[in-house]
């Protein structure tokens, strides 16, 4: 048995994105529901969200574009950069919460105070740019969480997998020159989904050439299409690049039953999935493993994907 | 819209008596593959491609490593015997659906751009008209395409575009293209978000077919 973190913090609901917005606070209280109703809570860990230092922040992000952030949110604007990005004067203290929640459990696994976690965080992160909010994203959690173990723990190789159905620009960008981190990342293909990167030929740039990988889908595709692009792509080349810290880009919108876009998995291709990189961070990087939630839209779904994915991270 | 704002105008250009193997030089160093020939005054008169100097090397300098044993006699010849001196050309008001179709028909990778004076000023290639239409597309920037089937018939798209407009999302292109089964139409808007449940449940409500994207057809009809 693991002993394994849960980021949950209240404040994460005040992010309120309006009426229609499908990554609304309800996908939060329904991941600790199916926690509870599975009677995995008392298992768990709990961390506590802080405030991200700035310091963290500003190695993804330009200062100008936090102080804009700040800015816009509490002056009580609607929005940032695009209409996608719905906020409230709240969202900035969730968000920096969010990231600096993410350091907290990746500082605790690496104090040997857990083996692995679980970040269910809002607002998700991997499509935030270095200067610019996208697809429901500001700042980018799993990235921040990157450069804190460079720089505070000296993690020499990080692997990150994402499997959210959509590619994940901003974290693929902020590291596709650097050799030190693999970024893998399975998706809908970009021609028919969000946010149109994340194609076969992006294999990350100068010294960071080779350490980057995607793998698109095409829609309609589920667990037996992911389990061969996996087995093909991801293990043989993250085995390869042995990371000696495995974070995870959490979304669980590849789900048959969640409309944001066009995948077939079921939950135990979801099952499957999680226990591979389980696996992964077991053979290179002493179970070290940090997962972040990112997407996940289907409220009836997420209980059980979250209970399901906490149940293996503990299993370990 | 004008082949004179997307084409290149600095262009690199050779004389008739250059020799063919600093024009390949000047490819490489460039890493292009048509150079046009001028004469005083940027006078066109013709253009010289890394295929037409390929096809007068002998195979072992064709294939790429100078050993310093040129044979003298390549070493000699110049554009003027290799080039082609009826290019098809193109003019800068010329518009880029213009050279589109000239492309296609020409088979052709770049046009020289001259004016009514017989004087070059600037290339267009395929690479040039490739980055016009991505950013026609809008495929640059993130986003998310639909395809809705439509029937054949006045107001169909004021309808998806108010209903887009409802939602507050922003267009990055709408393409409409013809659909195998008579009187309907495919219509692809490029819809500036991620958030798509909801205006694709509003299309449904409405009566729109919403394709599967592995039945979209951009350029191929069945049957």
């Amino acid at each position: 048995m693991k002993r394994t973190g849960f980021l949950y913090d209240q404040r994460f609901l005040l992010h309120d994105t309006g009426a229609h917005h499908p990554e609304r606070a309800e996908r939060l209280q329904a991941i600790v529901r199916g926690l509870t109703e599975a009677g995995l809570m008392s298992e768990l860990v709990m961390i506590t969200a802080r405030h991200a230092d700035m310091r963290w922040l500003q190695t993804v992000h330009s200062e100008g574009y936090i102080r804009r952030f700040e800015e816009v949110c509490l002056a009580g604007h609607r929005m940032l950069d695009c209409q996608d990005n719905q906020m409230c004067p709240d969202t900035w203290d969730a968000a920096q919460l969010a990231a600096g929640g993410t350091i907290e459990a990746a500082r605790m696994i690496m104090a040997g105070e857990i083996d692995n976690a679980f970040c269910a965080v809002r607002p998700p992160g991997h499509h935030a740019e270095r200067e610019r909010a996208m697809g429901f994203c500001y700042f980018n959690n799993v990235a921040v969480a990157a450069k804190y173990l460079q720089a505070e723990w000296g993690v020499e190789r990080i692997g990150i997998i994402d499997f959210d159905v959509h590619h994940g620009n901003g974290t693929q960008h902020m590291f596709e020159s650097d050799p030190t981190v693999f970024y893998y990342s399975i998706h809908q293909h970009p021609s028919f989904c969000f946010p149109g990167t994340g194609r076969e030929f992006e294999q990350g740039l100068g010294d960071g050439n080779g350490f980057t990988k995607n793998s698109p889908v095409l829609p309609g595709q589920g667990d037996e299409t992911y389990r061969q692009l996996i087995e093909k792509d991801m293990l043989p080349l993250l085995s390869a690049f042995e990371p000696q810290f495995l974070i995870v880009s959490a979304g669980f919108d590849a789900h048959r039953d969640d409309e944001m876009a066009d995948m077939r998995l079921t939950n135990r291709g979801f099952e499957w999935i999680i226990r591979c990189i389980v696996q992964l961070a077991e053979t290179h990087a002493s179970g070290k493993l940090l997962s972040v939630l990112e997407g996940g839209y289907s409220l009836e779904r997420l209980p059980e994907l979250a209970a399901d994915h906490v149940r293996i991270l503990l299993e370990g | 819209m004008f082949v004179s704002q997307s084409m290149t105008r600095k262009v690199i250009t050779v004389a008739k008596d250059t020799p063919i193997l600093e024009a390949r030089a000047l490819m490489r160093q460039h890493h292009i593959r048509h150079l046009p020939v001028v004469a005083a005054d940027d006078h066109l008169v013709g253009i010289i491609t890394d295929r037409d100097i390929r096809s007068v090397l002998p195979y072992k300098l064709a294939g790429g490593e100078s050993d310093g044993q040129t044979e003298p006699d390549i070493a000699r010849m110049t554009v003027s015997e290799v080039m082609t001196t009826t290019p098809v050309t193109i003019s800068p008001t010329h518009t880029l659906p213009d050279a589109l179709l000239l492309i296609q028909r020409s088979r052709v990778g770049a046009f020289p751009v001259v004016d009514e004076h017989g004087k070059l000023k600037g290339i267009i290639s395929v690479r040039d008209l490739l980055r016009a239409f991505i950013n026609v597309l809008g495929i640059g920037e993130p986003g998310t395409l639909l395809c809705i089937l439509v029937e054949n018939k006045v107001g169909q798209l004021k309808r998806i575009v108010d209903l887009i407009t409802e939602e507050g999302i922003s267009l990055g292109s709408v393409l409409v293209a013809r659909y195998w089964e008579k009187d309907k139409r495919a219509v692809f808007p490029y819809l500036l978000t991620n958030n798509v449940i909801n205006v694709k449940k509003r299309l449904r409500e409405m009566g729109y077919t919403l394709l599967d994207p592995m039945e979209w057809y951009l350029d191929q009809l069945p049957k």
